[in-house]
């Protein structure tokens, strides 16, 4: 099992779901009706790495807790490892997201939902890396930046709320349909991307906790050798 | 001595050092109306333009800076004088503290306010609103209760850091956002056009929702925020 | 919007995704070897100190 979880094993299995996943998008699961057309195919990946921002945004929420109940170092590393990745994710999907833009509204920028929510996302976190970084001393730095983490992570989805149901032109409108529903072969493609991003984020986490530990080791050891 | 009476007590002291020197409050009521009139400056570039939708947007900015140069100045005052320190060696509970400050800081964002709106409406409204006045205040004191107790928590963990109040913005802007939509939306929409509670409702939800979960978010994190 | 344009915008935004995954995936797999390798060259320079300081110690 542990072997199972090792970051090896895991990038293996995330390349996998994702690489299936990829050949099922463009190959197996129908192209869309709608004036996307072909690329919508851009979907498949755009909407599972923002699922695993949040995701990654979750377990650094998890950890702060966590750290703030057991003053473990530990869950602080894991916050910051976790929050560094779901930072890159964002980035990925500003990125996507804007390419996926200029598709469909012929844009490269849109004050609509997902994209200003991403971009308030990323400068949360980026805040989070500041405040890390003008705290000196180790314990006050993980509790500040676990209190932040969390409170940065409750309000994600609020902003995401109130860009979406709180209409900027004043007066509500129908609501579109937005990205239409999937099923059948187009939902299977996109699940299993999903679970294949989230394998890439679980071994991206275990890879980067094991070169904080190592770093952890050769400081100690230097230390020891030199004083 | 119960915690209601600590509430008190810690709330007294802080309104009656401001009151006393008033140099906080007239900062920010002055800082307030220049931003206005600079405003004017800032979006009049077409002979006439009408301001009427930026409205809400304008005062809800300029209340927002407002507040950040004041809650810097305050807790910057509380650092250098230990004040905090004291505060804390007594056995008061966190959570009293957080309360109490939020509440004063709420007493200080509502007299500018007071101050300020009047003086918005004569240089930027047209519309009489006299008869919205009520669904005003309420948006105006639920958004000020979000703002208030982020604003609180965030300055005082930014005030023991090495860049004080340089980081506070950068930590409270990106969170507040969710208040500017709403508060600059029903603000506008009263100003502009005239809307009873029924047309802001959801907005007026929102914020007291926004409001209710992040004061029970301060109150399980205050404690670790204000540190040993 | 035809298949060819779809075709350019679909193939930027995986060419994207995957540039930015891989480059953070061989960075911090050499950053790994290095550590590795530091942790080793360290090891065996404290393992070294210890011996000829047992040898004086034996004296």
């Amino acid at each position: 099992m542990k072997k199972l979880l090792s970051a090896p094993a895991l990038f293996a299995g995330a390349g996998i779901f994702l690489i299936v996943g990829l050949l099922l998008a463009f190959w197996w699961a129908p192209t869309d009706a709608s004036s996307m057309g072909f690329s919508q195919k851009i979907f498949f990946y755009h909407a599972p790495i923002a699922e695993t921002a949040l995701v990654a945004f979750g377990v650094a929420f998890v950890a702060a807790i966590a750290y703030l109940r057991t003053q473990d170092l530990r869950w602080d590393r894991l916050g910051y490892v976790s929050i560094r990745l779901g930072l890159l994710f964002s980035v990925l999907v500003m990125l996507t997201g804007m390419i996926w833009g200029k598709a469909a509204w012929d844009t490269w920028w849109a004050w609509e939902p997902r994209l200003t929510t991403f971009l308030l996302v990323c400068f949360l976190y980026v805040a989070y890396w500041v405040l890390r970084s003008v705290v000196d001393e180790e314990q006050r730095r993980a509790t500040y930046a676990a209190v932040f983490a969390i409170i940065a992570f409750i309000d994600v989805p609020i902003t995401f709320f109130a860009t979406r149901f709180l209409p900027e032109g004043l007066h509500p409108v129908v609501i579109q349909a937005g990205d239409s529903g999937m099923e059948g072969r187009m939902l299977t493609s996109f699940l299993i991307s999903m679970l294949g991003m989230t394998l890439l984020l679980a071994a991206l986490i275990r890879r980067d906790l094991e070169i904080e530990d190592l770093r952890d080791r050769v400081t100690d050891l230097k230390t020891s050798l030199g004083g | 001595m119960s915690g209601w009476t600590q509430f008190r007590a810690i709330l007294r002291k802080d309104l009656v050092r401001e009151l006393r020197t008033r140099d906080m409050l007239v900062s920010m009521i002055l800082f307030v109306l220049l931003a206005m009139v600079i405003f004017h400056y800032a979006f009049s570039v077409k002979e006439g333009a009408d301001l009427t939708y930026f409205t809400g947007g304008m005062l809800w900015v300029t209340f927002i800076f407002a507040m950040l140069l004041g809650l810097n100045r305050s807790f910057a005052q509380e650092k250098d004088e230990h004040c905090l320190d004291g505060l804390l060696l007594c056995p008061v509970d966190r959570v009293t503290i957080f309360l109490a400050k939020t509440a004063g800081n709420l007493v200080f964002l509502l007299i500018i306010q007071a101050v300020a709106v009047p003086v918005f409406t004569l240089f930027f409204i047209e519309r009489n609103y006299a008869g919205d006045l009520l669904p005003f205040l309420v948006v105006l004191l639920l958004a000020d209760v979000g703002i208030c107790a982020l604003g609180t928590l965030l300055a005082t963990i930014s005030m023991n850091t090495r860049s004080r109040d340089l980081l506070l913005p950068i930590l409270f802007l990106p969170l507040i956002v969710p208040v500017l939509i709403a508060a600059t939306g029903a603000t506008t929409l009263i100003f502009a056009e005239g809307a009873g509670f029924g047309d802001l409702l959801a907005r007026l939800l929102f914020l007291l929702g926004f409001d209710a979960v992040f004061l029970v978010a301060a109150w399980g994190t205050y404690d670790f925020a204000i540190g040993e | 919007m035809t298949i060819e344009e779809g075709v350019k915008y679909v193939a930027a935004a995986y060419a994207i995704i995957l540039a930015v995954l891989v480059v953070y995936y061989f960075m911090s797999a050499r950053r790994v070897s290095a550590l590795r390798r530091d942790v080793e060259a360290l090891e065996d320079e404290a393992k070294r100190r210890r011996a000829p300081a047992g040898e004086a110690g034996a004296e």
